[in-house]
């Protein structure tokens, strides 16, 4: 496969949150707005090129029987790193995602690229992976994000859509919102792509 | 026993790099991790109490003895207009529906509430996390420290009430919960 085409391939083919559901942990429990759910999947997309390349480098040094521990330590310094440099930097984004930023820990998308593609990988091939893959979550993150906050709130990224007399509907930002609005968007996603496979 | 003592060794180099990188970037961020946290705390005790210029932490031994008689409050600081205090601002931990919540209050030396701020929580988006809007925190304003404050669900009529968050009565509560603690304390320790 190609650099461009490992690139793509998470971005709709085998999207991580439409066609995998791997991270479904962070997927529920950030997107109650637009803006939660970009900056999520920014983090998690920074953390999976990292570990992906590391991974990528250290795959020869790093023998089977101990790689699952080895690469949960890689992802980690990285998840720390950035909690670190978020907290200083970036006080209020940091204060808005708090405890799901040390989560990204046990993202299993992270874990499943490296087991599954960066420890089989070039470093290249890797990053590009993680590219591919750390987007395509990032936008899914983004939509279903959209899709709450403009039923539960009213607005998207904090900007108000349907002024005051619109009634939002508390549920979707609530926890059972999440699931809802996932399960309809995968519904949709795969309704959409049946349909483009059965078209070509 | 080789391959044990070869894969430990691995391990322990992995680890130990990863150590290495965590412990130069902590020293790397440490100090302004620090800077921006102390900053963002000034920056909220003059949003309560505007009137003052300067905040200073109260004397140890006066602060040991609030601090140990009640586990809710966190700080207090005393605002001072150059030589004179004109108020204080509390810092108030108390249990809302997501954990607990942080709320510095500040009031002046006459006994007013001059403003609230949430400044942590982990309340429900879109219910409980309106508390930090202006609209619900600006209730608190102006309210004198000798009646107790109560929470009520409709518009309200009395003096010293506040109109409950949509759908976040717990929040709501949690917050006043907060002031009330930061009004007593003034009313017994600090207006004396």
């Amino acid at each position: 496969m190609s650099i461009i085409k490992t690139f793509k391939n998470g971005l709709l083919k085998e999207n991580p949150i439409f066609i995998q559901l791997l991270g479904m942990c962070p997927t529920l429990a950030v997107t109650t707005t637009a803006t939660d759910g970009l900056a999520m999947g920014l983090a998690t997309t920074t953390v999976l090129v990292s570990a992906n390349l590391v991974v990528s480098l250290l795959r020869k040094l790093i023998p089977s029987k101990i790689r699952i521990p080895s690469y949960i330590v890689i992802i980690a310094t990285f998840v720390t790193l950035i909690d670190m440099f978020m907290h200083a930097y970036a006080i209020d984004l940091y204060r808005s995602l708090g405890l799901f930023i040390p989560l990204i820990v046990v993202n299993c998308l992270i874990l499943g690229r490296a087991e599954s593609f960066a420890s089989k990988n070039t470093p290249v091939r890797a990053i590009s992976d993680g590219l591919g893959m750390g987007i395509g979550f990032a936008w899914a993150l983004t939509l279903l994000g959209s899709v709450r906050e403009l039923l539960g709130a009213g607005s998207i990224f904090g900007i108000s859509v349907f002024g005051e007399a619109f009634k939002p509907a508390i549920i979707m930002i609530l926890p059972p919102g999440a699931f809802l609005a996932l399960g309809i968007l995968v519904g949709i996603y795969n309704w959409l792509s049946k349909k483009r496979a059965a078209n070509a | 026993m080789r391959e044990i003592v070869k894969l430990g060794l691995i391990l322990l180099l992995i680890t130990s790099a990863a150590a290495v990188v965590l412990g130069l970037s902590n020293a790397a961020t440490i100090g302004t991790i620090e800077a921006v946290e102390a900053k963002a705390s000034e920056v909220a005790r003059k949003e309560v109490l505007p009137e003052a210029e300067n905040f200073k932490t109260l004397e140890e031994e006066k602060l040991n003895e609030i601090l140990n008689g009640n586990e809710k409050v966190l700080e207090v600081y005393a605002g001072y207009k150059g030589e004179n205090i004109v108020g204080y601002a509390i810092k108030t931990a108390t249990p809302g529906y997501g954990g607990n919540v942080e709320v510095i209050t500040g009031i002046s030396t006459e006994g007013k509430i001059t403003g609230i701020k949430v400044v942590k929580h982990q309340e429900t988006p879109g219910l409980g996390a309106n508390a930090t809007s202006a609209e619900f925190q600006n209730q608190y304003k102006d309210m004198n420290t000798s009646k107790e404050i109560t929470v009520v669900k409709t518009q309200p009529s009395n003096e010293n009430e506040i109109q409950a968050l949509t759908g976040a009565t717990i929040t709501s509560d949690a917050v006043t919960n907060g002031v009330n603690i930061a009004r007593e304390l003034f009313n017994n320790k600090l207006s004396k």
